[in-house]
């Protein structure tokens, strides 16, 4: 399995005197959820505005791939933030994040969520106008949101399950 | 009848002993994720007030895209926060960051009030302003600011829980 040829990478990265300084400052920690929760507003907020255009139900002046294009930096930021302080409490907590079923199936929702953002959901909020079919832009948007809903729902269940 | 008594009384309600029971990680989960909704939506409006992204559209069309979807998400917080409380209210009542979340949501109201008693009554003259005037952008900043701290408070708040 590819969970198992990570676990020395894993057990390095809690063992190392960063992770062990990150996860003993509950403070350190805290400041770090916070980080989290700023970004998710930023990158969920985000992906629901490019969704209102692509479902035909808001931002309906100008071009799509304008508006994508304004979006974008401030989206990016929020994504960025998210890896970064996501990263950062892993490396506080490794091997118990590690373990986890709930962890293994956010970072598979992840994985599939950062692929399908670079390639199709990049490519339809980016297309000139009339490209796809509206009915193409709606489960492009729905595929978006259902995926970066999931990854929030999933990191969610890990504090809980 | 004395607070803390009158806090005890609503723990002991159904509604308080089933959040805090069994249905406290869905609950808690809805808040957080609503975020999105709520200060994900907002702060694309704070950030167009201030010029930093959608220039080229005008406010009101910012407004009303996301106007639906920030009312529900608020809703949402606000159901959800409040039953977060019923189930551990005494606990919150004396929590120094659960106060200073209150306090920051009432500033976050008055701000958005002040906003629309003033400035906003004459948004027609700068709707389509790339930059709005310097009071909007006052507005603006301090929403986002205000916002943001909210969620900072919030999340060290259940951190301290």
């Amino acid at each position: 399995m590819v969970w198992d040829a990570l676990q020395p990478v894993v057990t390095w990265l809690g063992d190392s005197a960063f992770g062990q300084w990150l996860g003993q400052s509950p403070a350190r920690i805290a400041a770090l959820f916070v980080v989290h929760l700023i970004g998710l507003t930023l990158l969920l907020g985000g992906t629901i505005v490019i969704s209102l255009r692509l479902f035909g139900i808001g931002f309906r002046s100008g071009p799509g791939a304008q508006l994508a294009r304004e979006v974008a930096p401030w989206r990016t930021a929020g994504l960025v933030l998210m890896l970064a302080s996501g990263s950062l409490l892993f490396t506080g907590g490794a091997a118990s994040y590690f373990e986890g079923q709930w962890f293994r199936r956010k970072m598979t929702l992840l994985l599939m969520a950062l692929i399908f953002n670079l390639t199709w959901f990049r490519v339809v909020a980016n297309a000139r106008e009339g490209r796809f079919s509206p009915w193409q832009n709606r489960v492009t948007a729905g595929l978006a949101l259902l995926l970066w809903f999931g990854v929030g729902v999933a990191g969610r269940a890990i504090a809980f399950f | 009848m004395p607070v803390v008594e009158w806090l005890h009384a609503l723990e002991q309600t159904t509604i308080g002993a089933l959040v805090r029971e069994s249905a406290f990680p869905y609950v808690e989960g809805t808040h957080v994720l609503a975020l999105s909704l709520s200060v994900g939506t907002v702060a694309w409006f704070d950030l167009r007030l201030l010029g930093a992204t959608m220039r080229l559209r005008p406010v009101s069309e910012v407004f009303q895209s996301v106007k639906g979807w920030m009312f529900t998400g608020f809703g949402l917080m606000f159901l959800t926060g409040a039953l977060l409380f019923a189930a551990h209210a005494r606990e919150a009542y004396d929590n120094p960051y659960f106060r200073a979340k209150v306090a920051l949501l009432l500033l976050a109201g008055v701000n958005t009030l002040v906003f629309h008693l003033t400035i906003d009554r004459r948004r027609a003259d700068w709707d389509d302003a790339p930059v709005p005037p310097a009071a909007a952008r006052v507005a603006g900043l301090l929403s986002l600011v205000l916002w943001l701290s909210v969620i900072a408070a919030g999340r060290i708040f259940a951190y301290d829980l």
